[in-house]
């Protein structure tokens, strides 16, 4: 009913543009978007998934929204990315090329055949300064249709309601403008941005986030009505990461950021400007070695002061962005506000430790659950020191398996394996592997942390 | 029925407590009915901890004859769930009241399927008598917040029986056809049927001595968490019926200092070898070690791997992870003291702080982002220390209204709040 009525007002509203207009912009801009198609395998299950993305590049290189893949994904999970062209049941074959850290965008690439049909979004950027939308000012954007429709396209229209500093410059539309991670004009079809991922509807309730919590959001997976100005998008097109994992990544390795709110910043005397308190600072991080303490509030980088955002939280993005945008060996001038004191702290950033997602892993089908490397991220998760960090946890653990009748359980940190302290990911495989190879082996033995409580666990294999 | 069973039946009183909560961000009192029984001609009356704590403040207690009289506190002892009382004897006397008392009976000759009476006041309905055998003798039932919010269990088993057992029986006696008072009855299963649980009289004897000597039962500690070795032997190449496996190890405890392990196997403390195959063994053993005086000297014979070996470690006194509470009038909120048990579990760097129970809603506290479960770590720069420290603010607050800034954790994070008058 709601999609009816949208479409309702958009046809009447499309009688203020010049009829014959739209009709051209629609049919040319169209070649910038596409549908995409994959498929996640993990363990024990196979499930397809569907993103839109925008073209980029006369090499046929197509960015998805960050939300496209499920961030748990591994690389090495996602398969057979398939391209498909509004309306065309037709399919062409890609490759994922890695996520972006900064803008979270997803690189994908079309094979060679179908770039003749595409047409880059740069095309229809404005040749001088991108211009920010104005409010009320009319915009048009490109929805498709699911898979079953051929992903056929129709238009949405609205006008700007809103625009604000997420900390990107967002503008907000009345309606639905564009499905998540396709393309917004004007009505002279200039690419005023691209539409963010599952935007809530109501965005007031997105602006009024409860301090700590998380705002609450009613969504519409298919159509957005938020939109990242073209000044945020453009710059960045060319960020094609050069590696699935989108390394190297800048890391600062401060733990935590919170916001400060309008009253604390008037208490402590710091009206014009914002803060973030640093709640921890990581064993061995850039930050740590800059001489940063727990507990410090930064206030300034490289002498710029943190600016107020609205909401309050914003703030916290934009100091991790400011990391993000940087790369490892990067310099760093972080002014910090340490009990009454001001300090400078000179951080250079460092390469970001292994993540979970690039950790090692291993399945083993007959015992019932994936061994995953323990990573940097499992020592600051569970609070021990880096160096006791050994062994392997269990990433996964397939239902009703020997390993699940025992007990064990996702994030379980298998600390010996019968008995033998698991010292590193590779001796925790070997004596894995021979254990799902022995099929007289009628039982084994784990120990088990989880939550700071140990456990044994008696794996009994017939 | 006996002599002894009608006697006992007058010493069996209606305990009405009225105690203060904190839970809402602010003092609210709550009134409960449990049941007790009058152990001794200077009126000490047992009960459960969880009917009366140091969070009541009117004991009232309904004698056999229907007479009320008031009573203190002497003292209580979570671990047990058991609390002692004294009936105001001078008032008793000005008025002329007359009780009788219970006596203990041998609760370690109790059988499973002997028959037994429990007595007490279940949903306020006085001298009621329930009637069913010993289900079991020897039942483990250890629970981190059975008594309201405090840890019961770990130091003793429990009589399990089927006669009836219902809220309001707590506190009540557990009695053999004599009228000896075998157990103490403290809870049953929610949901189920006739699963009812009591303290043995054996138990209640010594925590009885104790609190009439003390006012409470000091234990030690060493911060390990035993687990059963059930089935495990084998695989330690354990010879059968020893040893008890260490589960896991409070970190920054004495045990933790000592260098023990979560998956090491105890052997030994003081050369008193200790078996932990099954779960009812583990409460004497933990025992073994809280009646050990604070900052003695055990020593720990071990196992890991193949490795046996000995350790020094140097008990301290058992806290709860239950903090004392407050509540700050005029911010709308209500807290507790981090206490150091709690500091650990919670893998907190110190016991600095206190943490929300409430916040009352458009008071300073809820207006400045506070909710149930933050630890406030600061007050105006200054470290938490104590309550006192936060109650000393909230004094300062009262007499002259000013902005206050506080520093409080979530989770891992911390955040900044400021409470304006």
């Amino acid at each position: 009913m709601k999609r009816l009525c949208l479409f309702i007002v958009a046809m009447i509203s499309l009688t203020a543009l010049r009829a014959a207009e739209l009709p051209a912009l629609w049919a040319e801009r169209l070649k910038s978007v596409v549908a995409v198609e994959y498929f996640t395998e993990t363990e024990t299950d196979r499930r397809p998934s569907v993103a839109y993305g925008v073209v980029v590049d006369a090499q046929g290189t197509i960015i998805l929204p960050s939300a496209a893949i499920d961030p748990r994904a591994v690389p090495s999970q996602l398969k057979e990315f398939k391209v498909y062209l509004p309306g065309d049941p037709a399919s062409a074959t890609a490759e994922y090329l890695g996520q972006d850290a900064l803008t979270g965008w997803h690189f994908v690439r079309a094979e060679e055949r179908l770039r003749a049909q595409l047409t880059p979004i740069t095309k229809f950027a404005s040749a001088s300064a991108t211009p920010e939308p104005a409010l009320a000012e009319d915009v048009w954007g490109i929805g498709l249709r699911n898979k079953d429709e051929d992903f056929t396209p129709y238009l949405l229209k609205s006008h700007i309601a809103l625009i604000q500093s997420l900390p990107q410059r967002t503008a907000i539309a009345q309606h639905e403008v564009a499905g998540p991670g396709l393309p917004v004009f004007n009505r002279e079809g200039v690419f005023m941005g691209l539409a963010a991922t599952s935007f809530g509807q109501t965005f007031l309730q997105f602006s009024r986030s409860e301090r700590g919590g998380s705002p609450t959001m009613l969504i519409n997976v298919e159509e957005s009505s938020a939109f990242q100005v073209a000044e945020e998008v453009l710059p960045y097109l060319g960020r094609v990461p050069k590696n699935a994992f989108g390394r190297p990544l800048a890391w600062l390795g401060a733990y935590g950021f919170e916001p400060m709110d309008r009253e604390v910043a008037k208490f402590l005397k710091l009206e014009s400007q914002s803060g973030a308190v640093v709640s921890e600072v990581l064993e061995g991080s850039p930050a740590e070695k800059a001489g940063m303490q727990a507990r410090d509030i930064v206030l300034a980088i490289n002498g710029q002061p943190l600016p107020r955002f609205k909401p309050d939280r914003v703030v916290v993005s934009y100091v991790e962005r400011e990391v993000e945008r940087r790369a490892p060996g990067d310099t760093l001038t972080l002014t910090v506000l340490r009990g009454a004191e001001r300090v400078d702290l000179k951080a250079t950033l460092g390469d970001e430790p292994k993540l979970m997602r690039e950790a090692a892993r291993k399945y083993y089908e007959r015992l019932g659950f994936t061994a995953r490397e323990f990573v940097y991220g499992d020592a600051v998760a569970r609070r021990v020191k880096v160096a006791e960090g050994s062994g392997v946890v269990a990433h996964f653990v397939k239902p009703n398996s020997p390993a699940a009748i025992a007990g064990l359980r996702t994030d379980d940190w298998i600390k010996e394996i019968d008995g033998v302290e698991t010292k590193s990911f590779e001796a925790a495989t070997e004596k894995l592997a021979a254990t799902e190879a022995d099929t007289l082996r009628s039982e084994f033995v784990l120990l088990v942390s989880r939550g700071g409580e140990t456990a044994v666990l008696r794996v009994k294999l017939k | 029925m006996s002599k002894g069973f009608n006697q006992l039946l007058d010493a069996v009183v209606r305990i009405d407590v009225r105690e203060v909560a904190f839970e809402s961000g602010a003092r609210r009192y709550a009134a409960s009915i449990g049941s007790g029984v009058i152990l001794s001609a200077d009126a000490l009356v047992l009960t459960n901890a969880h009917v009366a704590s140091p969070r009541a403040v009117e004991l009232s207690i309904t004698l056999s004859n229907l007479e009320r009289v008031s009573a203190k506190l002497v003292g209580w002892d979570h671990w047990t769930d058991l609390a002692l009382l004294r009936i105001d004897v001078a008032d008793a006397k000005r008025r002329g009241l007359k009780f009788a008392t219970a006596e203990f009976g041998d609760s370690s000759k109790l059988f499973p399927g002997q028959t037994v009476f429990a007595v007490g006041t279940p949903h306020g309905l006085t001298r009621t008598v329930t009637r069913g055998i010993i289900s079991n003798n020897n039942r483990y039932f250890e629970d981190t917040t059975g008594v309201n919010g405090y840890e019961t269990g770990a130091f003793n088993t429990w009589l399990q029986t089927d006669a009836a057992i219902n809220p309001g029986n707590s506190g009540g006696p557990l009695v053999n056809e004599d009228g000896r008072v075998v157990g103490i009855n403290s809870r049953g299963y929610l949901g189920a049927n006739n699963l009812g649980f009591a303290i043995p009289a054996a138990i209640a004897k010594k925590i009885v001595a104790g609190l009439v000597q003390d006012g409470a039962i000091t234990r030690s500690t060493i911060g390990l968490v035993p687990g059963a070795l059930q089935d495990l032997e084998n695989f330690y190449s354990l010879a059968l019926n020893t040893g008890v496996l260490i589960n896991s190890i409070a970190p920054g405890s004495p045990a933790a200092r000592a260098g023990l392990r979560g998956g090491d196997i105890l052997l030994a403390i003081d050369g008193i070898k200790v078996d932990g195959r099954f779960p009812e063994q583990l409460p004497p053993i933990q025992n073994l070690i809280a009646s050990q005086p604070v900052g003695a000297k055990l020593k720990l014979t071990y196992r890991r791997g193949a490795q046996i070996a000995d350790v020094i470690v140097v008990t301290e006194k058992l806290e709860s992870s239950v903090g004392e509470e407050w509540a700050l009038e005029k911010w709308g909120m209500s807290v507790r003291k981090v206490s150091r048990t709690y500091a650990r579990v919670n893998q907190l760097t110190s016991d600095a702080g206190v943490i929300v129970l409430g916040v009352q809603s458009g008071f300073p506290a809820e207006v400045a982002g506070l909710s149930r479960g933050d630890i406030i770590t600061k007050i105006n720069q200054q470290p938490v220390e104590s309550l006192a420290v936060v109650q000393a603010a909230h004094t300062a607050f009262e007499a002259k209204p000013a902005p206050t800034l506080l520093e409080a954790q979530r989770d891992r994070r911390v955040s900044l709040y400021i409470l304006k008058p």
